[in-house]
């Protein structure tokens, strides 16, 4: 698919450059391009009705706004788990160049660190034991060297998510879609997987589409974020470019000029979403 | 003392305490050798019944029936589980059927399967069978349905078609289940055979059993039920060593 020009619509209120930057540094061709998405389940009234977003490549969207509003469900939309009810998804990469990172970290309890890791590149089509060099290869690279031969249940929280992340980069794909992908980590363990998940993004140009509720993971990881209005029927009402340079390092971005003003101004809006609706978060 | 801690010490003590008191009560002549005959009683029948050899032939016949009917029972169970949670058609023919067989007490099934298959080992195999079957399909047929999600939609996002999904998913899940289900499918394995015998037939420990209860032989009769329970108790061993094999990753 050719990439086209795009149009920016006009509830955006910052414009996302598309032209790749001749440095190299900024988004360059699109990856996925969401157009005036419906989702509904069942018969009940739709959960999205009229989400439009692009993500391109080497950029980082973020997607927030209430519980409930139906972050999760533009990325199932996106990733084809559950086909849209309106509305067009465009991918500029082949659907096998996208990995889905969950919540959860809901491995196969029956295959082991190394196996949960190999079975994309299996299903792609590897030879096992080459899949299984690959899957050591990435586990090592997280920091998970040695740990190939165990389950599930014989690994902590947070190395089955970081079994998890390998399963998705040994892909190596070319849009990430993440589902609050470290929200049950604790702080410490977070930070650090944090940081070496954007560490690779940022040096393989990485499209990704994160969805958090954590306005200060969405902010210190992004150059885009969007707030998700209330559902049902939700839509994107804003967009806010992130401008610090990257390569980023999470706690310097927190500490970055730029990251307070539009930390609070995002809340801002955040609060007026739910206010107004006379919900909660 | 150490050693009373562990379970089985303290269990294997409580036993012997309690035939050594059976034994003394009886010997005491509290309680009546004639309907309660002394442990002391049913060893020496136990031996003799070993000892004249003619017993093997009767323990092969209630294991042929009851292991017959394990396995087949074990693979139509899970086959028509598979199919059904495959096949919405084929659940709504099989799942009023298994219901039914499985509200009823399917032990009275013994009479007709006598009527149909005869008094020899056939009838046998199918009770045991029907009893392990029905067991199974539940396990399979629910094990299936309630597959983790989660685990499907994982291995679709990384590229996975229904083969995979079979292999990597239902298959590893429903092994689960069915592992949970399996010493009490060995269970009913050795009720179908049993009750079967007792029913009609001439050879094996329920036919065993059935005599020595029509000549009111007591002694006989708690000697043949502790060599069905030994069997078992085997087999529960096997079935257990077999669980911890297929699903390492759960005990590992």
């Amino acid at each position: 698919m050719e990439p086209r020009p795009r149009d920016l619509g006009t509830r955006s209120e910052i414009l996302v450059p598309y032209e790749a930057d001749p440095s190299g540094a900024g988004p360059g061709g699109p990856v996925v391009r969401v157009r005036d998405l419906r989702m509904r389940y069942g018969d009940a009234d739709p959960v999205l009705d009229g989400v439009s977003l692009d993500v391109a490549e080497g950029q980082v969207v973020s997607l927030i706004g209430p519980s409930g509003s139906g972050k999760s469900t533009v990325l199932r939309a996106i990733s084809g788990l559950h086909p849209p009810d309106g509305g067009t998804v465009d991918l500029f990469v082949e659907p096998r160049e996208m990995g889905f990172l969950f919540q959860d970290d809901a491995l196969l309890p029956w295959r082991t660190a190394r196996q949960n890791v190999a079975l994309g590149l299996r299903l792609r089509g590897s030879a096992r034991t080459e899949a299984e060099r690959e899957a050591d290869r990435w586990l090592a690279r997280l920091g998970l060297a040695g740990l190939g031969p165990r389950y599930p249940r014989q690994l902590s929280g947070g190395q089955r998510k970081r079994v998890a992340l390998a399963q998705v980069l040994a892909l190596r794909p070319k849009l990430l879609l993440m589902d609050e992908p470290f929200a049950s980590l604790d702080a410490i363990v977070r930070h650090h997987v944090t940081q070496d998940l954007l560490n690779w993004v940022e040096s393989e140009r990485i499209a990704v589409l994160l969805v958090t509720h954590d306005l200060e993971e969405a902010q210190a990881l992004s150059d885009v974020v969007c707030l998700l209005s209330r559902g049902p029927r939700a839509r994107i009402s804003n967009r806010y470019a992130v401008e610090i340079p990257r390569p980023r390092n999470l706690i310097d971005a927190r500490g970055h000029p730029a990251f307070a003003p539009l930390l609070q101004r995002i809340w801002h809006d955040l609060s007026d979403e739910v206010d107004q609706l006379g919900g909660a978060i | 003392m150490r050693a009373f801690k562990k379970a089985w010490v303290r269990q294997s003590l409580a036993l012997l305490l309690l035939v050594a008191l059976w034994e003394a009560c009886s010997r005491a002549g509290l309680i009546d050798p004639f309907y309660a005959p002394p442990p002391s009683v049913v060893a020496a029948t136990l031996y003799e019944l070993f000892a004249g050899g003619s017993i093997w032939e009767h323990i092969a016949a209630t294991f042929s029936a009851a292991l017959l009917g394990l396995v087949g029972g074990l693979l139509l169970g899970a086959l028509l589980g598979f199919g059904a949670a495959m096949a919405p058609l084929l659940a709504d023919v099989l799942e009023p059927v298994m219901i039914l067989l499985n509200a009823i007490p399917r032990v009275i099934l013994a009479p007709l399967f006598i009527i149909w298959f005869g008094i020899d080992l056939g009838s046998k195999v199918a009770l045991s069978l029907v009893l392990v079957a029905v067991l199974v399909f539940f396990s399979v047929y629910g094990g299936i349905r309630e597959v983790d999600v989660r685990l499907v939609e994982r291995v679709r996002t990384l590229g996975g078609g229904r083969g995979a999904l079979l292999r990597e998913v239902y298959v590893p899940s429903v092994t689960a289940w069915v592992m949970g289900s399996l010493k009490v499918a060995v269970g009913f394995a050795f009720t179908g055979a049993v009750v079967g015998e007792f029913v009609a037939s001439s050879r094996g420990l329920g036919y065993l059993l059935s005599f020595a209860q029509s000549t009111y032989n007591a002694a006989q009769t708690l000697a043949l039920i502790f060599i069905i329970m030994g069997f078992v108790l085997v087999l529960f061993a096997l079935a257990g060593r077999l669980e911890r094999r297929l699903l390492r990753w759960r005990y590992a």
